[in-house]
């Protein structure tokens, strides 16, 4: 076994970029069938509201599970790598994320995606993920990338998200007007949270929280909101989430009871993003149309009309656009079939067959949307149209 | 001047840690792959590693000797230096650099692009030069041609016509199309390999003209193939026609799968899930994304001047992908058969044309 040329082998260098370095071999996932899926929960809120702390906290915290954090998510993605830290039962340690950039081109996955599934592959699962979004960051995209079909067979899932604010300046944000008219970070990363954390709440006087909480609520009638000092909140507010679960159907039973509630009981100041709910009168006899109805909304952003084709719809300016940030919904088709649970996020949608449970609530269904420009008299009657 | 890569991994046997450091004589002469984590690796393979140095021209070695294959295919290396195109051809974004400049720039937004009267016209001639270097490629398929050969052959006919081959350089791509052979899903590295009678080879041509990019792609079979390869190859064109035609204006995006997904298994196969069709114009991959499976959330529906892919890929077993260590080529986990087809295609304000 030994050469007698020792003495020639030279010292090794370091690895010069080239484009013909071959990078390691990346199997993708397991992606076998059955096996227990990782949630990812998005982490996002301005800076100072809060986050960082968070996520250190939960970095740190004793518990039985093992959590990776991703701090400042993928930001523009010319990295080649990217830390990620890891709280096994305690104790913290780090790992890499290897963003490979090439064959991107006709991926389903995002390459953040293969590179949280490639490590655990390596490294074993982990128990939960959370990524942190950086602070002005519009987090729907960022869903989006996670939001991903079943088919795909990831070992990863979204779970929800959960937005920090700073009690003193968010109202200061949500007011925030941008250029071009769209809808400002601060409102958006509200509008689509499943879970509100609303931090530094020391800093408001009672009366000052309940106008907060109003105004937020307005925005977001389905989230969770929380008060705390210091960004300290049970794990199990930001963990186990189910927000993009299509079988969590009495999920969804609550946060329209909470809709229903909330409209009853506030007025809503200034109406830019809102909750609004549209109650079914009758089981849908034709599924495909309601979908088609939904297509035109989220994706033209106009109130659906008749008499003019799905696709030559438009909105005449982007103020006047309908841009529904987040939707959920559960409807009941004719003829005893299963109940369809409906979620969209942004552009994405998805409408699938619920299981089982018969719930107690005998209604043809609803709609939730949450967004800007939602006239509810408006959406009402055209999907009334369009369904007859 | 040395930009550490930490994602090379050791090539001595049995080892996976991570390796910074590289052999410096096949640096010298430019024999890539050769990396290692420390010099105590790089002792112990120094045995069999030498016989890399100073190969004899004509020579030809697998540059992944200790990865776990999962067919019969291996790559040959070494590879050409990389083909010029000729100073006057205008190149597109990531001919400089590698990086698609313009497609990141465009990163998740799910706008597709309605191209006007000019543009549209612009793609059909990109289209028409795309379609005859293929054609001119394919001509060249038979036993005993290596790939290297099909792409010196592809590379000229897409220059002769003042035009650049998209994929040279597209995120650092080495060569001028892709040559996916058997168990090779796409992206195949064209090289030294011969042609065997009985392969199944895809032949993937892109070409760059006057500002737009045209894309296509056709499988073929290799002298005699046996009766299920050419079942297969069938079954993935007719996939493609299958979904082009229920294309026209007003169908969702999100479409396309179900049909293709549906007319895979009814014949026995699977459908890959990992790529997907894209819109092409001015960019050579954007808005929208059209995967080839049933249950998708893709965004969008046809509208007349959208320009896009299908291009299922259809396999006798798994649909799952493994990448070769060259970070390209993508084959089937299980080593079984996979086939492909591509066109470039216009909606019209009645239907849809095929533009390649």
């Amino acid at each position: 076994m030994q050469s007698d040329d020792f003495d020639d082998i030279p010292d090794l260098i370091p690895v010069i970029e080239t484009s013909t370095v071959p990078k390691p071999p990346t199997e993708p996932a397991n992606n076998s069938d059955g096996q227990k899926k990782i949630p990812v929960t998005i982490v996002t809120g301005f800076l100072g509201s809060g986050k960082t702390t968070l996520l250190n906290y939960i970095l740190t915290e004793k518990h039985e599970k093992k959590i990776a954090v991703i701090l400042n998510e993928f930001g523009e993605s010319s990295d080649i790598e990217k830390a990620l830290s890891i709280n096994e039962d305690g104790a913290l340690y780090e790992e890499w994320l290897e963003l490979r950039n090439g064959c991107l081109c006709c991926s389903v996955k995002d390459n953040g995606v293969k590179a949280i599934e490639n490590l655990m592959e390596k490294r074993g699962k982990f128990d939960y993920v959370l990524l942190e979004t950086s602070g002005l960051a519009d987090p729907g995209p960022i869903a989006s990338i996670f939001w991903m079909d079943d088919d795909l067979g990831s070992d990863i899932y979204l779970d929800g998200i959960v937005t920090l604010v700073d009690a003193k300046y968010i109202s200061q944000h949500i007011k925030d007007k941008k250029d071009d008219g769209a809808i400002n970070e601060a409102t958006k990363q509200i509008a689509i949270a499943d879970r509100i954390i609303i931090n530094k709440k020391d800093l408001l006087s009672e009366s000052e929280m309940s106008e907060l909480e109003n105004t937020i609520s307005g925005i977001n009638s389905v989230a969770t909101l929380v008060q705390t000092e210091r960004s300290r909140v049970s794990l199990d507010f930001v963990l186990d989430i189910h927000a993009y679960d299509i079988t969590d159907v009495n999920g969804l039973a609550l946060q329209s009871q909470k809709i229903n509630e909330h409209a009853s009981t506030h007025v809503h100041p200034d109406k830019t993003v809102e909750t609004i709910c549209i109650q079914l009168d009758e089981p849908i006899r034709d599924v495909d149309l309601l979908e088609r109805w939904i297509q035109t909304l989220l994706w033209e952003k106009v109130v659906p009309r008749t008499d003019k084709q799905q696709y030559q719809q438009h909105a005449s300016s982007e103020e006047e656009q309908v841009v529904v940030l987040r939707l959920k919904g559960i409807i009941t088709p004719q003829g005893g079939k299963e109940r369809i649970i409906i979620q969209g996020v942004q552009d994405l949608y998805d409408m699938q067959a619920a299981g089982g449970s018969d719930s107690t609530d005998d209604d043809a269904g609803k709609l939730v949307f949450i967004g800007r420009n939602l006239v509810k008299v408006d959406l009402e009657q055209s999907l009334k149209k369009w369904l007859s | 001047n040395f930009i550490e890569m930490p994602t090379a991994l050791c090539q001595a046997l049995n080892c996976e840690n991570t390796a910074k450091l590289e052999c410096p004589t096949c640096v010298k002469q430019t024999i890539s792959g050769s990396t290692f984590c420390s010099q105590d690796c790089f002792k112990k393979s120094w045995g069999a590693h030498k016989a890399l140095h100073n190969l004899p021209e004509g020579v030809t070695y697998d540059p992944f000797p200790n990865f776990k294959y999962t067919g019969p295919l291996r790559p040959v290396y070494p590879l050409t230096p990389t083909r010029s195109v000729p100073e006057h051809i205008p190149r597109p974004d990531h001919a400089e650099d590698g990086t698609p400049h313009g497609e990141l720039a465009e990163r998740g937004d799910t706008n597709i692009r309605v191209l006007n009267a000019e543009e549209i016209e612009a793609m059909r001639k990109v289209c028409k030069i795309t379609k005859e270097v293929l054609d001119i490629g394919a001509a060249a398929i038979r036993p005993g041609v290596t790939t290297e050969e099909i792409d010196a052959i592809v590379h000229q006919a897409t220059i002769e016509r003042n035009a650049y081959p998209s994929p040279l350089n597209y995120w650092n791509y080495p060569k001028s199309c892709c040559t996916s052979i058997n168990e090779v899903i796409c992206h195949g590295i064209p090289d030294q390999r011969p042609l065997q009678e009985g392969d199944i080879i895809n032949l993937d041509v892109s070409c760059y003209f006057e500002g737009f990019h045209g894309d296509t792609n056709a499988t073929y079979c290799v002298g005699n193939v046996d009766e299920a390869g050419k079942k297969l190859i069938d079954t993935a064109r007719e996939c493609l026609e299958a979904a082009i035609a229920q294309a026209k204006p007003g169908v969702p995006y999100r479409r396309f799968g179900r049909l293709i997904e549906e007319h895979a298994t009814k014949m026995g196969f699977t459908t890959v899930r990992a790529f997907c069709g894209h819109g092409i114009h001015e960019l050579f991959h954007g808005a929208p994304t059209v995967p080839h499976y049933a249950n998708n959330k893709a965004v969008g529906v046809l509208k007349p001047g959208h320009c896009f892919t299908i291009e299922p890929m259809i396999c006798e077993g798994t649909h799952k992908e493994l990448m070769w260590p060259d970070q390209w080529t993508a084959t089937t986990t299980d080593g079984k058969r996979s086939a492909q087809f591509e066109h470039t295609l216009l909606v019209t304000e009645t239907g849809i044309e095929i533009l390649t």
